[in-house]
């Protein structure tokens, strides 16, 4: 939901800045509230929509015959209820922070979200870092060396990353620096019955992030680049140069800064697509975070967690369009969200 | 008995001859070392639970069983072997049985093991849970003395069915001290279990491993070899073939990577591959016949449907090589009880053909007899090519197949609970006693809507129904034999189910892991005599 913008308007200064952050701040929160009900809605429907369900497979699992034992687990999970019931008092359980309890892994929801939550938002974090960092450098020397042998090879190297999919490019980066070259770890997240140090786990994260980050970096590259060179093009650079100022100061304080726009927009977007391409690199890494906990849970129809995962995936990218509302302002200081 | 694990591993190629060199090795050689770390994964996923009370299919079977202990245990000899139990005899009616406790066997948190947890886990657990279907016929447990339990029964029990009950892999003796007074199915034990076995529990790192550490107070002395036992989940087998290639990984059980890796680590002379350990956990890909569809009220046209498909070719195309034609609902590595002598149903479409039209089934003008719909339950990704396999072959007989293969969840629906399918592919793993494991795939009482690995076809036949009976409570050896023999050849004919292929499963294992690979079912063996070469 990155905002609409307004037609450039002279920029705000000091408090009025902070008045129209926080004036779209709150608009942006009082919106989050139907998106957020939207999102628990229809995502309640698509699960119950969905053949099979977790008491069948847990009966299957337990070997339980017993109507009168399967009468009684239908109770306690609240499936005798009608749909629209069961979705009320999911809506009013989660209003009071309640996500349910998993049979499965036999504790609350929130529980056993927040057991892989860390190691899935480290893992976000260190790959849109890797993700941002090395697209915006990547296309600020592709733009500036255009129509070079530099420029060529980051475009040609921006291709391979965004046509490799992630789940090979982990592998033949497992074969490469794990088998062949023995310096980094297989998989995990920390060695084994080791201290579980920062470095440990800085050394794990390696492979992960390489793989799951340089696909977003490659876009990153793309737009990076055409942003760079359509910017570059505009009368206030034109000016800033006739002005006398350095190239480096042109490029940083004026092309780049504006070029940035872009990509902070995407950003945004693909938080949730970052979170979702976690599930595939988590299972190539057996990386303990929510993407593996996702996998299992749709697989064994394990409702609650699934809507757990799916509210709490809602709320970050909520969370980062926000953000990205927030960064634009700051960004371009012309521009007044709507 | 559940399923759930892929079989992904069997996607693509290998020949069976990849193994070949391997088949005869014992796996042990010198003097056991003392110490070390052992990491093993599985072809599976991580459990639901350390420990599921009712079993839970075998990923939870994998990590409990190097905790927990059981009665007895099967060798590789066939012959039973005391665990907790060190004898049990037979009352002269065979009604009751008689077992001697082990003494001085300790949990984990110190205390002692009694005849009151034995008789708590045999009436609280196996009878509610784990081993239900079997105790049937249970009166209830008796603890005379200290060192005595006696099992009780309302019929003649046979030793072998008797001694089978005390190995099935999940008829664990649990603390009553920790289970009594809880819900066993949610007690937090369940995911930091106290037991008995050579490891104890160290630490679960959920969507990671299980850490174990040596129990210094297992009640055999010498074992386990290893200080430590690690557990590791990588779900996927590309990722597990580099594991061990890095050496981070020394065994995986259950088909832990694809057949071509199999070959490439094997042929690097660090990896030994091999079939053996799952002699009591023989598995198989099945076909069975919904008889609710009036199209098989004639069992010629049952007969017919396994006349058309070559089983053969399934083995050797499908699965690689890595299985073999199904003949008997009892399997051929059965030493007890199988039996070649049945009705055979070979790879004639010609025959088939003839059947269909003798019953009343002649091609119509569109060229098909009848058009019926096979599903293949798709929990086993195999599954989805026998079925793509089993449409062409029937439909090369003129009978129209709609094929689905729905995933897990609904695959167990669909067959077990609605019953929806006219065919259905699906997947067994019995062990030797064929009572029930093997038998409530045909008897009546069987039919339990709901309850997956059932009899879902709805074959109900009085004589089948009286025959198992009788097996089950015949005593005399041989004459439990012929009647196990006479079931088989009723049931070949028949034809409600029966097995295309039975499969091999596989473990790769470093040459460094000694010992391995020596039960019938080594996926639930403890794991305390293994050790790693220097």
């Amino acid at each position: 939901m990155a905002g609409e913008l307004a037609s450039p308007t002279p920029a705000l200064r000091g408090s009025a800045r902070r008045t129209a952050a926080l004036r779209l701040l709150r608009r942006r929160l009082i919106q989050a509230v139907p998106l957020m009900l939207g999102v628990v809605v229809i995502n309640f429907c698509l699960i119950q929509m969905a053949p099979g369900s977790f008491l069948e497979l847990m009966t299957a699992e337990n070997q339980v015959s017993d109507p009168a034992t399967v009468a009684l687990l239908r109770k306690t999970y609240g499936l005798e209820d009608p749909v629209w019931m069961q979705l009320l008092k999911y809506i009013w359980a989660l209003l009071h922070f309640d996500f349910g309890f998993s049979y499965r892994q036999n504790m609350p929801v929130i529980q056993a979200i927040w057991i892989h939550l860390p190691a899935t938002i480290l893992l976000m974090v260190s790959s849109i870092t890797l993700a941002v960092s090395v697209g915006v450098a990547a296309g600020v020397v592709a733009s500036m060396k255009v129509r070079t042998f530099w420029d060529s090879l980051v475009s040609v190297g921006a291709m391979f990353f965004y046509a490799a999919p992630s789940f090979w490019l982990g592998i033949m980066l497992i074969v490469l620096f794990s088998v062949k070259l023995g310096w980094l770890p297989v998989g995990g997240m920390m060695k084994i019955g080791g201290s579980g140090g920062a470095l440990d786990i800085l050394h794990h994260l390696i492979l992960p992030t390489l793989a799951l980050g340089l696909f977003y970096a490659a876009i990153y590259t793309r737009v990076m680049r055409s942003s760079m060179l359509e910017v570059a093009q505009a009368d206030f650079v034109r000016t800033a140069r006739a002005k006398g100022l350095s190239r480096n100061k042109v490029t940083i304080h004026h092309v780049l800064r504006n070029a940035l726009l872009p990509v902070v927009t995407i950003l945004g977007v693909q938080m949730g697509t970052v979170l979702a391409g976690s599930v595939v690199i988590e299972s190539v890494f057996s990386w303990p975070g929510v993407g593996s906990l996702l996998f299992d849970s749709v697989s064994s129809r394990n409702y609650p967690v699934v809507l757990g995962i799916m509210v709490l995936g809602s709320l970050v990218v909520i969370a980062a369009n926000i953000a990205v509302d927030l960064i634009y302002m700051w960004l371009d200081p012309r521009i007044e969200i709507r | 008995m559940t399923i759930k694990v892929s079989r992904r591993v069997f996607g693509a190629g290998i020949v069976a001859t990849g193994l070949v060199g391997t088949s005869g090795t014992s796996f042990a050689q010198g003097t056991p070392r003392r110490g070390g770390t052992l990491v093993a994964t599985w072809g599976g996923g991580e459990p639901q639970a350390c420990y599921v009370p009712a079993g839970g299919g075998s990923s939870p079977t994998f990590s409990s069983s190097k905790l927990f202990e059981r009665l007895a245990l099967r060798r590789m000899d066939g012959k039973f072997e005391g665990v907790l139990a060190e004898s049990w005899k037979p009352s002269a009616d065979f009604k009751s049985y008689t077992v001697k406790i082990r003494r001085g066997v300790k949990f984990h948190d110190g205390k002692d093991m009694t005849v009151d947890d034995v008789v708590y886990s045999v009436t609280d657990i196996w009878k509610k849970y784990a081993v239900a279907s079997a105790l049937t016929d249970f009166a209830g447990i008796e603890a005379p003395d200290a060192d005595t339990v006696v099992f009780k029964y309302n019929n003649p029990t046979p030793e072998f069915f008797f001694a089978s009950t005390l190995c099935s892999p999940v008829a664990y003796i649990v603390p009553k001290h920790v289970y009594a007074g809880s819900d066993p199915v949610t007690n937090p034990a369940n995911n930091a279990p106290i037991a008995t076995g050579p490891w104890k529990f160290k630490e679960w790192v959920r969507g990671s491993h299980f850490e174990y550490v040596k129990n210094e107070n297992y009640w055999k002395k010498d074992e386990p070899y290893l200080d430590r036992l690690i557990i590791r989940y990588v779900r996927d087998p590309a990722g597990r073939a580099a594991a061990m290639e890095a050496g981070d990984i020394h065994i995986g059980v259950f088909n832990p990577v694809a057949p071509p890796d199999i070959k490439r680590l094997t042929a690097t002379g660090k990896f030994v591959a091999t079939p053996k350990g799952y002699e009591e956990a023989v598995w198989s890909t099945t076909l069975e016949c919904n008889m609710r569809n009036p199209v098989f009220a004639k069992r010629e046209v049952r007969q017919a449907i396994f006349n058309a498909v070559n089983r053969d070719f399934i083995a050797k195309t499908v699965y690689y090589g890595y299985a073999r034609p199904g003949t008997s609902p009892i399997y051929s590595p059965n030493k007890e009880f199988f039996t070649a002598d049945t009705f055979k149903t070979p790879f004639d479409p010609k025959k088939a053909a003839a059947l269909l039209d003798a019953a009343g089934f002649p091609k119509k003008a569109d060229g098909k007899r009848f058009t019926l719909n096979l599903l293949s339950a798709g929990w086993f990704q195999e599954n989805g090519k026998v079925g793509a396999y089993v449409k062409q072959a029937l439909e090369d007989v003129g009978i129209g197949i709609n094929l689905t293969v729905p995933d897990r969840p609904s695959s167990i629906k669909r067959i077990y609970t609605d019953y929806d399918f006219d065919l259905a592919i699906s997947n067994q793993a019995n062990p030797s006693e064929p009572v029930p494991s093997t038998t409530q795939y045909f008897t009546t009482d069987g039919i339990l809507k709901g309850v997956p690995f059932r009899n879902a076809s709805g074959y109900s036949n009085p004589d089948v129904d009286k025959l198992v009976a009788s097996i089950k409570v015949e005593t005399d050896p041989a004459k439990r034999k012929a009647l196990v023999f006479e079931f088989q050849k009723i049931i070949t004919q028949e034809a409600p189910l029966l097995p295309l292929v039975e499969l091999e499963s596989i473990t790769l294992a470093s040459t460094k892991v000694q010992n391995h690979s020596n039960d019938p079912n080594f996926l639930a063996a403890s794991w305390g005599d293994l050790w790693l070469a220097s």
